[in-house]
């Protein structure tokens, strides 16, 4: 749990330099096979199952291949033919705007619930149960009744709109490119609201109320309590959050093909859903593997950026 | 014997230095792009067939295995049927890792050839169980497009069609007769039916699901059909640019059943399955551009049929009507809805081919077609009880008025040009391109290539 604070003394291990006593050497060799044998079973599941597709995927990446048949190979043509494809620069900027609109307000609406629902409101367990409830279906149900609600001309908003003379429910969101890649955003930040409320509701009953008290002796009002004490206790929570909502805007796919399939005309396209419909729709394996090894890449990059930049403690909960 | 200390550690480090190089040698022997040996995914027991395909339905399927099953007891036919893209993806993983089923479901043109290599030539198979006439118990189409992208001299037939269709609209007949119109038959008539039908009450009058990139596809060659038959294949061809007068008239015409208001609202929301089929079901809807295929929603033996679909009570299916300037009548547009395809390393190919004309012209086939599920590939097969007059006239109507005269296939030949058509399609609907810049996009991409 990211928002967990431990207590939990560490015990280190002595650091081992080369002017200490060293082990006799039967030893170590033990050791290091039990040390070896421990192991083993982890390195060889990460080899086959992270390693492998990797090496894959990269091999891949390096060849015009139908993903059937003898692939020939290409050297760098497809990163070449990637970087200049105007398809590929739109899931770029839509995966920045994917991140940009998706974290910050699901994380602002969850933590506006987790606090709401962190007061002895009545029958707050229900409406924890209802606000998480999005999260834990299906992104395939969802996408459907979304986009049986945001139909224009049978939908539910289109009819309330009609109703009520309010226009701007009656729009064509999904099938307009301007707006398309924010409709989807909204929906998914509808659907996952839920669970960044769930993660500020257990780092909030992990905050000190001591701490909490302390400050409204000292005068604190509400808004002061929340931005001044309870947010900077959150930090572990926010930075958790930050860094799965990067990785999973980058692995979106279910969603927007249910509701757009990436169209209208690659308006709402997504990295993920660009890279299926090259590798197996268009054959264009060789193709496919290069933007998944560039989705790697970022990936990576964010999340090591994401470490360097606020070290690997929020991760555990250690406090610095 | 006992080594020294020295000599045991270097023993251990050549053992993990010699389990690496195992690893690494298996990883390479699997490497991406290589061509691997075959194997059937049945294990290679001879009395098994493997079969996977994305069509018929598992239910209908499990009927046509049960058929064949209870003729030849000692077979066991392993099936799974997956949703199509599930489906080409299970294929291409399994074609490259050398475990491909014995029979496996295709679509003519891109898919055939792209498992081409893999796939056994099936006329022997055919002249076996069916005799060297074999041919022409199939409707020519079907046959046509079974060879669609084969290499110049190739004549052979690595899948045969199981089932055959039309593309077509469907109308309500409730909400035309109503309205006191009949299923346009011109263009005119289509923008008269349109207003009327507007102003007779909630329903789309024209329904049209362009979410979906094969729909956009379909009902654009009706449309370049209708207008210069044939022209959009010459395209493909080389024979004339995309830039071709006639086409861009048709990318027009597309883009005025938007402009229009034929089309309704955020038309390009809209998938067909499930959302758009169900709103024509549902009476929410007068026209509908689908396909022959829409007879299966009659289906005697689904457990909830809607009131409209009752053996086919509330529809009539009629085609794309004429365009000003165009061919006098409507062309027919189709072709293959799914064709099968053997293993070239089937562990019985035999046995695999008694399952595949079972399927496509036997018992198992009288099976599949009592469902209505869509048009026989081989003429002369009719379900054994129609459930109304109603859907008697349809099945005839679309089974010998309309597929034997099919002319124009329903498929482009390239998985790139069928893209790129289906994105300029998107693009104009959009109103993001005119219709002379999505035939150059088209252009561009046929050029790339060349």
């Amino acid at each position: 749990m990211a928002a967990y604070t431990s207590d939990v003394q560490v015990t280190r291990a002595p650091r081992v330099t080369g002017t200490g006593p060293r082990r006799p050497a039967r030893r170590l060799t033990r050791e290091r096979l039990v040390a070896l044998g421990f192991i083993a079973p982890a390195v060889a599941l990460f080899a086959v199952f992270v390693v492998y597709p990797i090496v894959f995927n990269i091999q891949a990446s390096l060849l015009d291949w139908d993903g059937v048949s003898a692939g020939t190979p290409a050297g760098l043509d497809n990163y070449r033919d990637l970087l200049a494809d105007p398809t590929f620069h739109t899931t770029l900027r839509n995966s920045a705007l994917w991140i940009g609109l998706t974290i910050v307000p699901q994380a602002a609406l969850g933590f506006a619930l987790a606090w709401l629902l962190n007061t002895r409101l009545r029958g707050r367990t229900v409406y924890r149960t209802l606000f998480f409830l999005p999260a834990v279906l299906s992104p395939v149900v969802v996408g459907i009744v979304w986009q049986r609600l945001l139909d224009p001309f049978n939908g539910v908003l289109a009819q309330l709109g009609r109703a009520t003379g309010i226009d701007v429910l009656t729009r064509a969101y999904l099938s307009d490119p301007s707006t398309a890649i924010i409709a989807v955003i909204v929906v998914n930040v509808w659907m996952w609201t839920g669970f960044s409320m769930l993660f500020y509701l257990a780092g909030l009953q992990l905050v000190d109320h001591n701490v909490v008290e302390a400050a409204r002796i000292d005068g604190a009002t509400g808004w002061q309590l929340i931005r001044r004490i309870v947010l900077p206790l959150l930090k572990p929570t926010h930075l958790a959050l930050l860094l799965l909502g990067i990785i999973g805007s980058l692995k979106t796919f279910e969603l927007v093909w249910v509701l757009t399939e990436g169209g209208p005309n690659h308006a709402s396209e997504l990295m993920p859903t660009y890279l299926f419909k090259q590798a197996f729709q268009l054959q264009s394996f060789g193709y496919g593997a290069t933007i998944a090894v560039v989705l790697l890449v970022v990936a990576v990059g964010s999340s090591l950026a994401m470490l360097r930049t606020f070290g690997s403690r929020f991760i555990t909960g250690e406090r610095s | 014997m006992t080594l020294p200390p020295t000599a045991r550690r270097q023993a251990t480090r050549r053992g993990i230095q010699a389990g690496l190089a195992l690893c690494l040698g298996a990883t390479l022997a699997a490497c991406a792009g290589s061509a691997d040996p075959e194997e059937s995914a049945g294990g290679g027991d001879e009395q098994t067939v493997t079969f996977r395909s994305w069509s018929p339905i598992e239910q209908t399927t499990r009927q046509m295995i049960d058929s064949f099953t209870e003729a030849n007891p000692d077979v066991t036919i392993d099936a799974t049927i997956f949703n199509y893209p599930e489906y080409i993806v299970d294929l291409q993983t399994r074609a490259s890792s050398g475990t491909m089923p014995d029979i496996v479901g295709l679509q003519p043109g891109a898919l055939t050839q792209q498992y081409r290599e893999k796939l056994m030539p099936l006329e022997e198979c055919a002249t076996r169980v069916w005799g060297d006439d074999w041919e022409s118990r199939f409707h020519p189409v079907g046959l046509e497009q079974a060879r669609m992208g084969n290499p110049d001299g190739d004549e052979h037939y690595y899948a045969l069609p199981l089932l055959v269709q039309t593309v077509n609209l469907w109308a309500n007949a409730e909400l035309l007769d109503a309205a006191g119109i009949e299923p346009p038959a011109t263009w005119e008539d289509l923008q008269a039916a349109v207003a009327t039908l507007r102003d007779a009450g909630d329903a789309a009058p024209f329904l049209l699901p362009a979410k979906d990139g094969w729909l956009r596809n379909v009902v654009f060659l009706q449309i370049a059909n209708n207008l210069e038959p044939g022209r959009v294949y010459q395209a493909e061809n080389g024979e004339v640019p995309w830039t071709d007068a006639r086409i861009v008239e048709a990318f027009d015409y597309w883009s005025r059943l938007f402009t229009e208001g034929i089309a309704q609202d955020g038309a390009l929301a809209l998938d067909s399955y499930p959302n758009g089929v169900n709103q024509f079901e549902a009476g929410n809807a007068a026209m509908i551009p689908l396909g022959a295929w829409w007879i299966q929603q009659s289906d005697p033996s689904k457990a909830e049929i809607a009131p409209l679909s009752e053996g086919m009570a509330g529809y009539e299916p009629f085609l794309f009507p004429t365009l000003p300037g165009g061919a006098p009548e409507p062309q027919l547009v189709g072709g293959i809805d799914v064709a099968l395809g053997i293993s070239a390393d089937a562990a019985n190919p035999d046995l695999a081919c008694d399952v595949l004309t079972d399927w496509i012209a036997g018992d198992g086939a009288q099976v599949l077609i009592n469902t209505f599920n869509d048009l026989p590939a081989v003429t002369g097969l009719d379900p054994q009880e129609f459930t109304s007059d109603k859907q008697e006239q349809i099945w005839t109507q679309l089974t010998q008025d309309w597929m034997p005269r099919v002319q124009w296939s329903r498929y482009f030949q390239s998985p790139e040009i069928d893209t790129a058509v289906a994105d300029a399609l998107a693009g104009v609907a959009a109103g993001q391109l005119t219709p002379q810049q999505a035939a150059e996009s088209v252009q561009a991409v046929q050029d790339q290539q060349d």
